[in-house]
């Protein structure tokens, strides 16, 4: 038994085959009969779900034939088309038998809606009910590795003939030296050598108007999906184009899936062709987007007469099955493949003057900068650029109403963020009110938005909206280059004016004081000429050096509150360290900083803090320490531990006696080893976490010590609940210029010595090489 | 016996001629048998004189075609305005004055010498012609020339749904480039779409002409951009103005 959607009876050849066609072209299985005796015999022998029969005078028993029908056949819908509209013959159908449908043979989609409504309905009743909208299924399989075949222009035409014989396909056509995607059905009419085209073929993913529902108004108001099914074919994508697509596949097929798109991706084939002639204001390779490796079923390029095949897909490779004149590529072919990619990515004649990947931060900087109102002066706002944009898919949803007043759909038609109404609230407040909002919009969202939202460029370099901006305004590349260039200029002005060429002269300081801390450190107050202070944070860091010997990087170990001088604590480690060790009073150092960003004391403040160092950790840490004891009204409560191998390798015995004396300040001290004389805990510094009670909400930490305590010390700290954004750590590195350019403290994109030393465990986090 | 209730008074619609071809009410009619059908089970046609003889007091909609050209005619709009709920201007004479002000280019005088010769006396005609928004206030406007039916349609129907029908804001190059079309200046000829209101589906340039504007201006029109790029195609202000006069010509609508 077959099933037929639709059987048409009618008397008249002509009518029966014209409806039989026009109904099978929109995809329905169609039987035409011209007679009710053929009609009951098809209905007895195969499911049919809707009977349509034409009221004319030469058609005459039509209401008999369909009352026929349904007394026979009840459950087929029964759809009366009455030229002649008369209550007479809707009466007079409904008398008869009541027929289900009357409708007029105007508009003629209204037949085609019609039998849609029913076959979904009909659907519905045996899925049972189907949720609105469709899940993000996987499109057409990639397959690895990607073969390459070759095909005779012969064979190319065959397979484009296959392809036409059951589906729609759209391909380039050429008309006053224009090119368009038109639907084709000639393979000789078709263009595979184009610049590019008018409208990117993205439009048949995301047509410039659809409905998206069908509506029904008064008193019990309804909505129906309305979703394309219908399978076409792209024949001839240029890459630039197929680039855009697995944006629009992002955006669409990714969160909050798109069924009306999904339904068009799904069911389209994309056959690519290589771009060898570029237009005059492309610029793809600048946006990656003159060769993609994938997103096509089959991608073509022409080769010494023939053409190449790429296999991108399953489905390609399905196409491509049990073809003739198919055969693996010469040598000399593939050569020949690549040379003339390499030749015509030298014909692109505009160019990105600054690498894609710094444009989100370069954009950024110039948000305010004069030029966007400039270069937007001669905006006419008429939406010309974004409309034949293939990354643009910005749509505005309205509701049309039929004028019967019950009946309407809800239409989505592309609109753009260049248009002035586009960002208008319905209290009459715009939000881009002036071309220079909507014109920098544009090109934030292109080069900075859409890449940071979805990981993909926002342009392609197709060049479309250069060649149809009347002002000649819209080019990214141009003005994303016009930014590059000011920021150039910006940065050559900067680097004369401000760049004081003293960067590695030291402040000559002279040595204070120097006292023993223990066997291997001491500490050494240092005092600026002309008693100038430092002007340092807690936490931060000078280069010192002895002349001759060199320099190296150490920390204040002195709060800024303790004016007049500094103190570095160091250990006699390295050549610099071990000369200042010779020092004595009175002799003269060179001094650079301070450097880094210091402890985050506005996360510190007003929180209850707990401050955890590990041997020479308390170096730095003593900086803040001195600085809460000193502002002691700006931090809740304080806890300081601290951790030792031996309690004679404990450093500023002196300063831990005063603040463990502090009824303000809880000290708690631990050594690894103890010894006759230490009468207090022994363990390592992670045993005295456990003990101290702590409001996880208010508090913040800050640890320093040598990299192996770190991780233990934040884990017993998380385990009291504190966050990643409540936990701040001091990192060692090695550092030569401590001005961001020698790269030896670089810890991934960042330089320790200015983004650093300080970092949150959450900043970490990003960062795969910051063991802490 | 219950009483019947009351029939439910329909909505009256009026349509008024002025200045004009009266194209735009024969337009107004151009829908499908099911839209005319439609319309005339939702509304009733109380006055208008293309297809019905008769009038009536008062009117829930008045579409009121053409511009106005003499004092007497401003008079007569007056008051179909004070017995309308709602003007609608059907058309771009009674929109933006239409090509009715081509006769705004020379002094009233000589134009009645230039038509009427030696009976120009007999005649009394306004300074200027004027669009209907000069002499009264206007609700809501259906412009173009002619109008588009489909948008006739719509307004129609949203007023009768309480809803406030809307002109689309943007130019007429954003339905151009939906049409697909190639854009005129690329074919070496000029166009003012770029400041037009859309809503016509750019038919004329789809058709192989160029925009002539007379859907009038959108809000917010960059007339100095507009200006340059008719510059940069070698338009010299004259030949601006002698290009685009047709729907340019009644000082509202300035190029």
């Amino acid at each position: 038994m077959r099933a037929y959607d639709i059987l048409i009876i009618d008397g008249e050849p002509i009518v029966r085959e014209s409806i039989r066609e026009w109904l099978a072209r929109a995809g329905y299985n169609v039987e035409a009969v011209g007679s009710v005796d053929d009609a009951l015999e098809a209905a007895s022998e195969h499911e049919i779900h809707v009977a349509v029969a034409d009221h004319r005078p030469d058609n005459a028993g039509a209401i008999d034939m369909l009352c026929r029908v349904k007394s026979e056949h009840p459950k087929i819908t029964t759809v009366l088309i009455a030229s002649q509209p008369s209550h007479t013959v809707e009466e007079a159908a409904a008398q008869a038998c009541e027929v289900d449908h009357v409708l007029r043979p105007f508009p003629p989609d209204r037949l085609e809606r019609l039998i849609r409504e029913t076959m979904r309905s009909i659907h519905a009743e045996r899925e049972g009910p189907v949720g609105v909208g469709l899940a993000p299924e996987p499109l057409a399989e990639v397959v690895e590795p990607r073969e390459t075949f070759v095909l005779s222009s012969v064979a190319l035409k065959a397979l484009f003939d296959s392809l036409a014989a059951s589906n729609r396909v759209f391909a380039v056509v050429e008309r006053e030296g224009k090119y368009s995607y038109q639907a084709v059905a000639d393979f000789a009419e078709l263009s595979l050598d184009f610049d590019t085209t008018l409208l990117p073929p993205t439009r048949f993913l995301f047509p410039p108007r659809e409905t998206l529902l069908d509506l029904r108004l008064g008193a019990s108001p309804a909505a129906e999906p309305v979703v394309s099914e219908e399978a076409s074919v792209l024949f001839g994508v240029h890459p630039y184009d197929l680039r855009a697509i697995e944006l629009l596949d992002e955006v669409f097929m990714g969160q909050q899936p798109d069924p009306n798109y999904i339904a068009r991706r799904r069911n389209t084939i994309l056959i690519g062709i290589e771009c060898l002639r570029p237009s005059a204001t492309a610029f793809a390779p600048s946006m990656d987007a003159d060769v993609v490796e994938s997103g096509f079923d089959l991608m073509l390029a022409p080769v010494n007469g023939d053409f190449a095949v790429i296999v991108g897909t399953e489905r390609g490779s399905k196409i491509l099955q049990g073809r003739d004149g198919i055969r693996a590529p010469t040598d000399a072919e593939i050569a020949a493949l690549s040379a003339q990619r390499e030749a015509a990515s030298k014909r692109y004649r505009v160019q990105l003057s600054v690498s894609r990947a710094r444009l989100p931060r370069l954009l950024e900087d110039y948000y305010d900068d004069p030029y966007w109102g400039d270069r937007s002066r001669t905006c006419l706002s008429c939406g010309s650029c974004v409309m034949v944009c293939p990354t643009c898919f910005c749509f505005d949803v309205a509701d049309q109403v039929d004028l019967d007043l019950s009946t309407a759909r809800r239409v989505r038609r592309w609109d753009g963020c260049m248009l002035s109404d586009f960002a208008l609230v319905a209290s009459g407040e715009n939000f881009r009110a002036t071309r220079e909002d909507r014109f920098r919009h544009r090109m934030f969202r292109k080069g900075k938005y859409l890449v940071e939202r979805y990981g993909i460029v926002g342009c392609v370099g197709c060049g479309r909206c250069t060649t149809a901006c009347l002002p000649r305004i819209a080019s990214p590349a141009e003005a994303w280059n016009e930014i590059a260039e000011i920021d150039r200029a910006e940065r050559r002005r900067t680097r004369t004016l401000r760049g004081k060429a003293d960067s590695y002269v030291p402040h000559m300081a002279t040595l204070k004081r120097v006292a023993p801390l223990t066997e291997r450190e001491k500490v050494f107050e240092l005092r600026l000429p002309r008693d100038q202070e430092v002007g340092h944070q807690p936490g931060q860091f000078v280069m010192v050096s002895v002349p001759g010997i060199g320099e190296a990087p150490i920390s204040i170990a002195s709060s800024p509150t303790r004016r007049g001088s500094i103190e570095l604590a160091i250990r006699d480690t390295g050549n610099v360290t071990h000369a200042m060790h010779g020092l004595a009073p009175g002799a003269v150092l060179g001094v650079r900083g301070p450097f880094g960003n210091g402890f985050p004391l506005e996360a510190l403040e007003w929180r209850d803090l707990i401050l955890i160092a590990g041997g020479i950790g308390l170096f730095p840490l003593r900086s803040l320490i001195q600085y809460v004891a000193d502002r002691r009204d700006r931090f809740g409560d304080v806890t300081i531990l601290y951790g030792a191998r031996s309690p004679e390798e404990r450093v500023f015995t002196v300063d831990l006696a005063e603040w463990s004396r502090r009824e303000d300040l809880t000290l708690r001290q631990t050594v690894d080893q103890g010894s006759e004389a230490w009468g207090g805990h022994v363990g390592v510094i992670t045993t005295l976490i456990p003990s101290i009670v702590i409001q996880p909400a208010k508090t913040m930490a800050v640890v320093v010590g040598p990299p192996v305590m770190y991780r233990f010390v934040i884990g017993e700290l998380k385990k009291k609940g504190l966050a990643d954004d409540q936990i701040a750590v001091s990192l060692e590195r090695h550092m030569k210029c401590g001005t961001g350019k020698c790269g030896h403290c670089q810890i991934n994109g960042i330089y320790a010595c200015q983004d650093g030393p300080v970092f949150t465990l959450e900043e970490l986090n990003v960062l795969q090489e910051a063991v802490a | 016996m219950t009483p019947r209730a009351g029939r439910v008074r329909k909505p009256g619609v009026a349509f008024f001629d002025f200045t004009c071809c009266e194209g735009c009410q024969l337009d107004a009619l151009n829908l499908t048998e099911d839209q005319i059908m439609d319309l005339l089970r939702a509304v009733e046609i109380v006055e208008f004189r293309e297809v019905k003889t008769g009038g009536c007091e008062s009117y829930d909609i008045s579409f009121v075609e053409g511009s106005i050209a003499r004092e007497e005619d401003a008079d007569r709009l007056r008051d179909i305005r004070e017995r309308s709920k709602t003007v609608i201007a059907l058309g771009a004479c009674a929109h933006i004055g239409g090509v009715n002000c081509l006769r705004n280019l020379v002094p009233a005088d000589a134009a009645l010498q230039e038509v009427y010769g030696d009976a120009a006396g007999d005649y009394d005609i306004l300074d200027t012609v004027l669009p209907i928004d000069a002499v009264i206030d206007v609700d809501y406007v259906i412009p173009g020339c002619p109008i588009n039916p489909e948008e006739f349609a719509r307004t129609v129907a949203d007023l009768l749904l309480g809803k406030e029908p809307r002109l689309p804001r943007h130019p007429v190059c954003v339905e151009c480039k939906m049409a697909g079309n190639l854009c005129v200046f690329e074919k070496g000829q000029t166009c003012v779409g770029p400041i037009t209101r859309a809503g016509c589906k750019a038919i004329c340039v789809t058709a192989g002409r160029h925009c002539w504007g007379c859907r009038g201006l959108v809000d917010d029109p960059n007339i100095d951009a507009q200006r340059e790029i008719l510059d940069d195609a070698g338009l010299t202000v004259e030949q601006i103005l002698e290009e685009f006069r047709i729907y340019f010509s009644c000082g509202k609508e300035a190029l």
